[in-house]
C-alpha cells in the first residue's frame, strides 16, 4: 500500500471487519477476497466516510470490486 | 432528577418523540416534548413492530396496552400477484416461531393505539402540543428555540425527532434534503369481514407483480381491521409540494388492474384519491451539530419494505436515552458522537436492504422469479439481524468506552 489513502483504507479494514493489513493489495477484492459482505460494507462504507470526510453513496459503494476501485474513487472524491 | 441535569427538548410528539421521552424519565431525566400538532393524532395508518421494538417496549412497561391493540400475524405470506399462490411462507404466531426466535413479538397496530399507549405512559407533563419550531441558535452552549406560536425556550440539548421533513436537520447538516425514491403508494385501512376474498387474513402477505407489490396486517385486539399498503413504481417525478398528491379513483383501481380478487377489493374497498410519494433521506454523514441531534425519520426516512421506519426509530430513541444520562456538559459532544456511532450503520443498513427489496418485489413473471423465490424462502436467516438487534444492550456496552474518551 503506497500512499496514505491505501494506508487509511487498510487501516478501516483492520478496524472494522479485523482484516491484517498484510494480507491487502490494491488487487484484493472486497467480497471474494476479504470476505466482506452487504451489511460489514456499510460498516467499511460509514468508518472510511469519518476517516476520510468523504460521503461514499450506496451507489458507489457497490460498484467497488477491488481495494484499488475504493482508492480511487477516494482520491477522485479529493481525500 | 438533579438540579444540574441537562435540559432536553424533544421536537416531535410521534412515536420517536415519545419513546425517547418515556426513555429517559424511566432512567430519571426529564425532557420536554414539542408538538407542532394542536392533538396527538397519528396519521399514516398502522405500523408493524417487530421484536428489536418490541423488546424495547416491554422494558419502557407499556408493552401491555401495546399488545392489547395488536395483532400479531399467523404467517408471514410472499404471493402471486395474479394467482395468489403462495411463493413463500414463514410462521410468525403460528407454533410461536417468531417469539421463540427472537425472544418478543410481532404486531401489528394502528399508529394511534401505539401513540396512545407511549403518551398515556408518560402523562400530560412536559408535553405541548402546538408548537411548531422555526429557529434555533446556539447561544454559546444553550439553544434557543424560538415557535410559531411566539412562545421562546432554552434547552441544553435538542433532539430532531421531527420526521423526514425535519426543521432540526436543517440547522444539523444545512443543506441535507429528502430524495423521491420514484416510487408511490396507496394505503387504507379496511374492516376484515369486507374482505371475502382474502386467505389467511390475519397473516402479513405481499402480493407481488410487476412494477407493484400490496403489503397488508391485521391490526386491533381481534384483528379486525386490516391495513395496507400497495406500493408502485412512479410517478418518475414527484411534483405535488409534500409528500401527498391527489389521484383518481380509476387511476388507483387500473394500477392494480388484473391482480387477485383480495387486491383489487382491498384497493377498491378504500375511496382513495390520495397517493404517497414516498421519500427518504440519504445516508448523512452527521447527525448532530453543536447541541442539537437527530432521531428516527429526521435522520433516516426509509422506503417501508422491511417495516422498520418505526422500529429504528425506537432503536434510536433507546440508544440515545441510555447514553444521556450522567453526561457532563462537557461530555455531551462525546455522547451524541457515540450515538451517532451506533446509529449511523445500523440505520443505513437497514435503508439499503429495504429499497434492495424494492427490486425483488416488482419482478415481472418471467425467468428471475425462480430466483427471487429461493431468496424469499431465506428470509428468516438473511434478516434475521434486523430481528436480533438489542439497542439497549448495545448502547450500554459501548458506554464504558464513551465514559474513557
Amino acid at each position: 500500500m503506497a500512499d496514505g489513502i491505501e494506508a487509511g483504507l487498510a487501516e478501516v479494514l483492520h478496524a472494522t471487519v479485523g482484516i491484517d493489513p498484510a494480507r491487502i493489495t490494491p488487487a484484493s477484492r472486497l467480497r471474494e477476497d476479504l470476505g466482506i459482505n452487504s451489511l460489514t460494507m456499510i460498516d467499511v462504507a460509514c468508518a472510511a466516510e469519518d476517516r476520510f470526510g468523504i460521503r461514499i453513496p450506496d451507489d458507489d459503494l457497490e460498484r467497488f470490486v477491488t481495494v484499488a476501485d475504493a482508492v480511487a474513487f477516494l482520491r477522485g472524491a479529493g481525500a | 432528577m438533579g438540579a444540574h441535569d441537562p435540559r432536553i427538548a424533544i421536537i416531535g410528539g410521534g412515536i420517536g418523540g415519545l419513546t425517547l421521552a418515556l426513555a429517559l424519565r424511566q432512567r430519571g431525566l426529564a425532557a420536554t416534548v414539542y408538538e407542532q400538532a394542536t392533538q396527538l393524532t397519528e396519521i399514516g395508518a398502522a405500523v408493524a413492530l417487530s421484536a428489536n421494538a418490541t423488546r424495547e417496549l416491554r422494558r419502557l412497561g407499556v408493552l401491555d396496552p401495546v399488545t392489547a391493540a395488536s395483532c400479531e400475524p399467523t404467517e408471514l405470506i410472499y404471493r402471486d400477484w395474479r394467482t395468489g399462490a403462495r411463493v413463500a411462507a414463514h410462521p410468525v404466531r403460528d407454533g410461536g416461531a417468531y417469539q421463540a426466535r427472537f425472544g418478543a413479538p410481532y404486531y401489528g397496530i394502528h399508529r394511534a393505539d401505539l401513540q396512545q399507549a407511549l403518551s398515556g405512559a408518560l402523562g400530560g407533563d412536559g408535553l405541548h402540543l402546538g408548537h411548531r419550531l422555526t429557529a434555533l441558535d446556539d447561544q454559546g452552549g444553550t439553544m434557543r428555540l424560538t415557535f410559531a406560536n411566539g412562545h421562546v425556550a432554552e434547552a441544553d440539548l435538542v433532539v430532531g425527532a421531527d420526521g423526514v421533513r425535519s426543521m432540526v436537520r436543517q440547522y444539523v447538516t444545512a443543506g441535507e434534503g429528502i430524495v423521491y425514491s420514484g416510487t408511490s403508494a396507496l394505503r387504507g385501512i379496511v374492516p376484515t369481514a369486507a374482505l371475502p376474498s382474502l386467505p389467511d387474513p390475519h397473516a402479513i402477505q405481499f402480493w407481488m407483480g410487476r412494477d407493484a407489490h400490496l403489503l397488508h396486517y391485521a391490526i386491533g385486539g381481534q384483528g379486525q381491521d386490516v391495513n395496507y399498503f400497495a406500493v408502485m413504481e412512479g410517478p418518475r417525478e414527484w411534483s405535488a409540494a409534500g409528500s401527498v398528491a391527489e389521484i383518481g379513483r380509476d387511476e388507483a383501481l387500473a394500477a392494480f388492474e388484473g391482480w387477485h380478487p383480495a387486491v383489487t377489493e382491498m384497493v377498491a374497498a378504500v375511496p382513495h384519491h390520495k397517493r404517497w410519494g414516498l421519500f427518504v433521506v440519504r445516508p448523512l454523514m452527521h447527525w448532530h451539530r453543536g447541541r442539537a441531534v437527530l432521531l428516527g425519520d429526521s435522520a433516516h426516512a426509509m422506503v417501508p419494505h422491511h417495516g422498520q421506519g418505526a422500529n429504528t426509530t425506537i432503536e434510536d430513541a433507546i440508544t440515545l436515552a441510555e447514553l444521556l444520562p450522567g453526561v457532563a456538559a462537557d461530555a455531551m459532544d462525546g455522547m451524541m458522537a457515540t450515538y451517532q456511532h451506533l446509529r449511523r450503520a445500523r440505520t443505513r443498513k437497514v435503508q439499503r436492504s429495504s429499497w434492495a427489496t424494492n427490486g425483488l418485489l416488482h419482478l415481472p413473471d418471467g425467468p428471475a422469479v425462480a430466483w427471487r423465490d429461493q431468496r424469499m424462502a431465506r428470509f428468516p436467516q438473511d434478516f434475521a439481524w434486523i430481528h436480533e438487534h438489542d439497542a439497549m444492550a448495545t448502547a450500554r456496552a459501548a458506554r464504558p468506552v464513551q465514559a474513557a474518551a
